[in-house]
């Protein structure tokens, strides 16, 4: 298994007029071939900021922390920086859809309404692969096609509003995967879908990973998702990361009071009519983050003198596992 | 949950209710008018106190079942027979369905309505006070200021607001402070029922839970009724004593939840459940394969509508339509088949009895 991402410390901030505000704090993570890493977190949390600034698509206002590293290993085996790179330079533009693929929450604001389906495939294909208008045309049937798109032949020529909700996105997919990247972020791609058709768009992406050998980051709130798509998670609050491991292990055995508090909140389908187990509070406006651990105000479990001012410092309890929390020692083992 | 299923005990009846919209397409030289079947022939009953859960996906006419027997839109065919309980009520039966006019501005307060999302739902240039109190002086339903004052005071406590507040405008709060002034709202005037269209569905998880909590608390309070809409299978699971599927302006099911959810008698319920991803990284996620797309209920297929993506669809599912029909107790469904199934799945709540 090798490495295609590794992101150290990432730290985002943004300037603004009631001063500067911290999104993301000392995120670190990682993306192996072939491998899916579901990032998850409620609203406000900063998933989607830190996969935008992976590929420098953040805003100008902000900023990225001295001691963060973005190191990615393109297909021909270079070691990218992408922390070092310019927004407009030619690497980040080739590494933009031709290394790494994105598709959005709403497909219909990611196709432009008046350009054809077709039209927006071909561009991402000639942008990336030196092919005539023709090839190009035929290789992005093929793709419709791949996508589970019946009658591609037609469809190609439509433009994206005469297509359905599930259709737009595999669509969407097509696009991504058509400049043939190695990591396809997918920022929640099904939370707009309704769940028959949400199994459809995870079950091709599934099989599309697999026979790619794509790595993938998976962005989403459902930990339902999550459980299915992901082989490690990333558990996002308040723009750090306070819990990451095997997708089993984390989901079986949450360590983090959070990922245990998030959980224990969520409906089951199996046993009906079970008082539900909300977390405490409300979530904190990224404005006020809290001091020391950004959970504490609504941890249960909460140290007073400590969590509440100092910022936990990741420990590993298991060997591939990670967590952020001063309930456990330097060795991982739980404080008593 | 109450167990009696007398007569007595229904709230509301909704007998073949229709919805149906014109829908105009401009031609050259004239027009097309044909007719889009929001809602077609829906019979059900609420009883008072109760929960039902309304799922089905997109396009489906959940919206419009609610609001129809709100009068927010007038049902093209069909009845809503509401048995008030309220003291001053002239008659213990009203047509909803027929009211218009004053007759139906001084039914209002009975009946009432939650919205999905709680940031554009609240009038950004009123308090909270006047917010929670507008149905209440809308209606006409009470004049004097300080008898409005204590109802509202009275409402926001048990919606668990902080009484401070309600002199705060809305921007200062979070998605569910927000939802809880929605729902102290609906509340104000004490119906008999409430529709909640996807309340909860823009509300992060842990934040969820809350108002699910907060919704069955006020049912125990106050005996309200809810029609509880949403695309959630799981929160309508765990909310709802009973539950009906729609599909393309019909309902395929309706049963109590642990029937629907244990054992579902329509094909389209089995594959809808069959669809969610549990969080358990162990459970077989085997989602049934529904053929194609949710079909435009402009040009609803014939007979069964589900027989273009249903995988037990026989001849006679694209010619017949199949009738509407109590299968077990308490349990309808409409599948020519639904004898014959049998998608029973093992039930956590039976295993979490001790042994």
């Amino acid at each position: 298994m090798s490495r295609l991402l590794s992101v150290e410390n990432l730290t985002i901030s943004f300037r603004t007029d009631e001063g500067t505000i911290t999104p993301v704090q000392d995120v670190t993570f990682a993306v192996d071939k072939g491998r899916t890493l579901g990032l998850v977190g409620e609203s406000g949390s900063g998933k989607s900021v830190s996969t935008k600034a992976l590929m420098r698509l953040l805003p100008r206002t902000a900023s990225l922390g001295a001691d963060t590293k973005m190191h990615y290993t393109a297909k021909d085996g270079q070691v990218m920086r992408i922390e070092t790179l310019s927004d407009r330079s030619r690497e980040i533009r080739a590494l933009r859809g031709g290394e790494m693929g994105m598709i959005f929450q709403e497909p219909m604001a990611s196709f432009s309404p008046v350009y054809t389906i077709g039209n927006q495939i071909i561009e991402a294909i000639r942008l990336h692969r030196p092919m005539s208008k023709r090839e190009a045309r035929a290789f992005a049937i093929d793709m419709l096609d791949k996508v589970g798109i019946s009658n591609a032949g037609a469809r190609i020529d439509q433009y994206a509003h005469e297509l359905s909700g599930g259709m737009r996105q595999r669509a969407m997919i097509a696009v991504a995967l058509s400049a043939g990247p190695a990591l396809l972020i997918a920022d929640e791609p099904t939370t707009a879908l309704d769940v028959t058709i949400q199994a459809q768009v995870l079950d091709l992406m599934r099989d599309l990973q697999r026979e790619l050998g794509m790595g993938m980051i998976f962005i989403t709130h459902d930990l339902g998702v999550i459980a299915q798509v992901a082989d490690d998670v990333a558990v996002m609050y308040l723009g750090s990361i306070v819990e990451r491991g095997p997708a089993r292990d984390v989901i079986r055995a949450p360590k983090h009071p959070y990922t245990q508090g998030l959980l224990a909140a969520l409906p089951s389908l199996d046993t009906l009519s079970k008082r539900l187990t909300p977390i405490p509070g409300e979530i904190p406006s990224p404005n006020a983050r809290p001091s020391g651990c950004p959970f504490h105000t609504r941890c249960a479990q909460k140290i007073a003198g400590l969590c509440d001012r100092k910022i936990p410092r990741e420990v590993v309890p298991e060997p591939g596992r990670a967590v952020r929390c001063w309930l456990y020692d330097e060795n991982g083992r739980a404080v008593a | 949950m109450s167990d009696d299923l007398s007569a007595s005990n229904t709230l509301l009846e909704v007998n073949n209710l229709s919805v149906h919209f014109p829908v105009t397409k401009r031609r050259l030289f004239g027009s097309d008018t044909q007719m889009l079947r929001a809602v077609d022939d829906v019979s059900f009953v609420i009883h008072r106190g109760e929960t039902v859960g309304l799922v089905g996906e997109s396009g489906s006419g959940k919206t419009t079942v609610g609001r129809a027997m709100l009068r927010a839109i007038d049902p093209t065919s069909g009845e809503v027979l509401f048995n008030t309980a309220a003291p001053d009520a002239a008659q213990s039966q009203v047509a909803v369905h027929t009211l218009s006019g004053t007759a139906l501005r001084q039914f209002r307060p009975r009946m009432s309505l939650v919205f999905q999302d709680p940031y554009s739902s609240l009038n950004p240039r009123m308090t909270v006070r006047d917010i929670i109190a507008e149905p209440l002086v809308a209606s006409g339903l009470m004049k004097d200021r300080a008898q409005i004052d204590a109802r509202v005071r009275d409402i926001a406590a048990r919606c668990k607001l902080n009484l401070e507040h309600l002199r705060r405008f809305p921007h200062a709060f979070s998605g569910g402070q927000r939802q809880r002034i929605c729902i102290a709202r609906a509340l104000v005037s004490k119906p008999e029922f409430v529709v909640c269209d996807e309340s909860v569905s823009a509300l992060d998880v842990s934040i969820q839970a809350e108002i699910v909590n907060l919704l069955r608390d006020l049912q125990d309070e106050m005996g309200v009724s809810f029609l509880f809409i949403a695309h959630d299978l799981s929160v309508v699971a765990q909310i709802s004593h009973r539950v009906a599927v729609m599909y393309v302006g019909k309902f395929v099911e309706y049963a109590p939840t642990e029937k629907l959810f244990f054992s579902p008698r329509h094909p389209y319920t089995h594959a809808l459940l069959s669809a969610i991803p549990l969080a358990d990284p162990d459970a077989n996620f085997a989602p049934i394969r529904l053929k194609g797309e949710i079909p435009n209920p402009l040009t609803a297929p014939s007979g069964c509508r589900f027989h273009t993506r249903c995988p037990f669809a026989k001849d006679r599912c694209s010619t017949d339509v199949p009738e509407w029909r109590e299968v077990a107790a308490e349990h309808f469904t409409a599948c020519h088949f639904a004898e014959e199934f049998d998608f029973s799945r093992p039930n956590g709540n039976a295993s979490e009895i001790p042994a």
